[in-house]
């Protein structure tokens, strides 16, 4: 790496984490087929969460962001178990992960 | 902008590289060698056998709860490599403080063992 | 050297929590009452730690007890003891009596503790999550129904939305103020250049993940279907503790840091509540099962008590603390209620198997009615008091619109109110339902007495709830 190479501006890091949140936003709201996708998206919801607290702990010169990254990261994988656990039991009684068959109660 | 781009530019030659050698292989073969394929040759070849059932088929739900309990103890020891960093720093409070977390962890291991999560039958 | 028993109470029950755990798993017997009583014990010990705390700010400022924290612990502790008890008998003939249920409401309770004592952004979101996380498991509790399971993945999914925005605006405050901390962000706030732009999104996307778990408009879609598939023990549990612990923190958070830009969020939670208040007195109107009237009747209630943080003053504060008191009581009174409708052995949830309750079971028709009354606000009951203590914070903030709203919300949710009290005592009598155990009874009068007798305890709660609002105005 050569001397005065730009690094990339913390802008660009917080437009990418903006993008993966949006994408996971709307991978919830719009996707009719598989609640595993949902699992999913909602896992790229805490890593672009995660790109902005490195980011920003970078940018300020400040531990606590990556801190909380690690803290995010610990709480995800809780979630995410937590999640495929409530999924099993549901396709157990419902014999179906569909998104659309999640209609039991409506009001 | 641009000399952000240009730190990537190795990365850019090993892209070209890759496409260029892969392509010459796959290419050079449709040029030179000679295609006559038949029946045998081009049947499957997966240990001289035929392949049984779907690749894509089912998981046994298990596999899910093996994966559960993995995600959790795999990514809770990302904690341990910071914590075995700054050992030197943060004194008896941080070494203890780190010993009640493995705690907390074992707690939860002895539980799932008891369940019988540990269990494949 | 850091003061590490700051967290004792926590710690305590923590620990607790694990070791029962523990004797619950190595037992290996049917045990689920014995350790919902030992959990209830650790609750009490929890108690009495609480009331001994001393104000003090510990590991390095991410956390504080003061007046204003312990009074949200000592709340969020009763209510979930309060619930508990109603599980005890429900989880026992639902088939559900695993030991496991005590202890995830006991790191719930833990995750809320957390919350009220939270000094700093980290703390907030690590106590939200042990909340919701023990909470996801607790509404999928009944495996074996499908009901419960998809009120399981329901209540995750959009929970888990809220916590990922929470997040997003927990980032984004961190990167436009500097920190996290409570105590540092008012200067980051009050910059030379004002609020900046991405401090303002921050601070939306905090009001909206806490919104959520509040379950306000409109943040309130989960609400009706979680309410109605949870098994109910569970639903109570949710319309009481975990209704404090959001709404705690979303004051230490917009009175402490964010106090003096009021005029950036005063308008968000203007609307939130105006919505939240319509919503929950116009779509209660047409439903027929208890526990979607409840799920109703709460986000309403949700919508009273935000009437009192609008105006960001002291004795708004002090409103919202009374206010969450009283609805948690009456929450848990209620909720006892709908859980002692059981007939031949199941649960029933409809408003018309109330039918004729006084002629075959007038103390019960008795209590429902009295928690009716008090939901409605009709003086001279706890609920009366919630209510006059907001809408006079608003009245003298000069916002009329809120009071307005709010009196009119109320007439209306007094018809659905009432229409239940009709229901119990001038229709034709249904058959009666099943005898209740005394733990129902004991939390149903527990509740009961509370509401009815609040007026004379007026002076005490009052008081307590003006030391710890006093807290946040330092």
């Amino acid at each position: 790496m050569q001397d005065g190479a730009l690094p990339v501006s913390l802008g660009s890091y917080l437009a990418v984490a903006a993008v993966l949140l949006v994408i996971g936003v709307f991978g919830i709201f719009l996707n009719r087929k598989n609640i595993i996708i949902i699992l999913m998206s909602i896992e790229l919801i805490l890593l672009a969460v995660n790109i902005n607290l490195v980011a920003f702990s970078a940018a300020l010169n400040d531990m606590a962001g990556q801190v909380l990254a690690m803290f995010v990261l610990t709480v995800a994988a809780a979630e995410a178990a937590i999640g495929l656990a409530i999924v099993v039991v549901y396709s157990r009684n419902r014999g179906s992960i569909e998104v659309e068959d999640v209609n039991l109660m409506k009001g | 902008m641009h000399l952000v781009l240009a730190n990537y530019f190795p990365v850019l030659v090993f892209l070209a590289i890759a496409l260029g050698i892969g392509g010459a292989m796959v290419g050079g073969s449709m040029l030179v060698a000679r295609q006559m394929p038949y029946a045998e040759k081009v049947s499957a070849y997966e240990c001289g056998f035929e392949a049984f059932g779907d690749a894509r088929r089912r998981f046994d739900v298990r596999f899910y709860l093996v994966a559960i309990l993995f995600i959790i103890f795999d990514l809770e020891v990302a904690f341990l490599f910071p914590w075995a960093i700054s050992l030197g720093r943060i004194g008896l409070f941080g070494f203890f403080s780190m010993l009640a977390f493995l705690g907390v962890l074992t707690v939860g291991f002895i539980y799932e063992w008891c369940k019988g999560a540990l269990e494949w039958e | 050297m850091m003061n590490w028993a700051a967290a004792s109470p926590e710690i305590f029950l923590a620990v607790a929590g694990m070791a029962i755990l523990l004797f619950g798993v190595l037992l290996k017997k049917e045990n689920a009452a014995l350790c919902t009583m030992l959990v209830l014990g650790a609750f009490a010990a929890t108690f009495v730690m609480v009331m001994q705390t001393v104000p003090q700010t510990a590991y390095s400022s991410l956390f504080v007890t003061d007046a204003f924290a312990s009074y949200a612990k000592l709340l969020i502790l009763a209510g979930g003891a309060l619930t508990m008890v109603l599980s005890l008998d429900y989880n026992e003939r639902q088939g559900i009596g695993r030991f496991e249920f005590p202890v995830l409401m006991l790191f719930s309770t833990v995750g809320m503790m957390t919350m009220a004592s939270a000094a700093n952004l980290m703390t907030l979101y690590m106590g939200l999550e042990l909340m919701s996380l023990s909470i996801y498991v607790l509404a999928a509790f009944a495996r074996e129904e499908l009901r419960s399971a998809e009120a399981g993945l329901k209540y995750f999914v959009l929970s888990a939305l809220a916590s990922g925005l929470l997040l997003y605006g927990i980032s984004l405050t961190y990167g436009f103020a500097g920190t996290m901390d409570f105590a540092k962000l008012p200067d980051a706030v009050t910059g030379v250049d004002g609020v900046s732009t991405g401090l303002m999104v921050g601070i939306a996307f905090v009001i909206a993940g806490l919104a959520f778990k509040l379950s306000a408009v409109p943040f309130h879609m989960w609400t009706p279907d979680v309410y109605e598939g949870a098994p109910t023990p569970v639903t109570a549990f949710m319309s009481t503790a975990p209704k404090v612990a959001p709404f705690v923190v979303l004051l230490r958070v917009l009175i402490g840091p964010f106090g003096h830009v009021s005029v950036q969020w005063q308008p968000i939670i203007e609307v939130v509540s105006i919505a939240s208040m319509l919503l929950g007195s116009f779509a209660a109107i047409g439903q027929t099962n208890i526990k979607r009237l409840m799920a109703y009747s709460s986000i309403g209630h949700m919508g009273y008590a935000l009437v009192g943080l609008a105006p960001g003053t002291e004795s708004g504060v002090r409103g919202v603390l009374i206010y969450l008191l009283t609805y948690v009581a009456m929450s848990a009174g209620a909720f006892a209620c709908v859980i002692a409708m059981r007939r031949q052995g199941k649960s029933v949830e409809r408003i018309s198997d109330l039918a004729g309750l006084a002629k075959t079971d007038l103390p019960l028709a008795s209590l429902l009615t009295l928690f009716m009354f008090s939901m409605a606000g009709v003086p001279p009951f706890a609920g009366f008091f919630g209510k006059l203590y907001v809408f006079l914070a608003a009245v003298q903030s000069g916002l009329w619109l809120l009071a307005i709203v709010g009196i009119l919300t109320s007439v209306v949710a007094c018809y659905y109110y009432i229409r239940i009290i009709k229901v119990m005592f001038f229709d034709a009598p249904a058959p009666a339902f099943d005898t209740r155990s005394a733990s129902v009874s004991f939390v149903a009068i527990a509740s009961g007495m509370f509401t009815l007798l609040f007026v004379l305890a007026l002076g005490p709660f009052t008081g307590a709830a003006e030391a710890a609002a006093r807290v946040l105005f330092g």
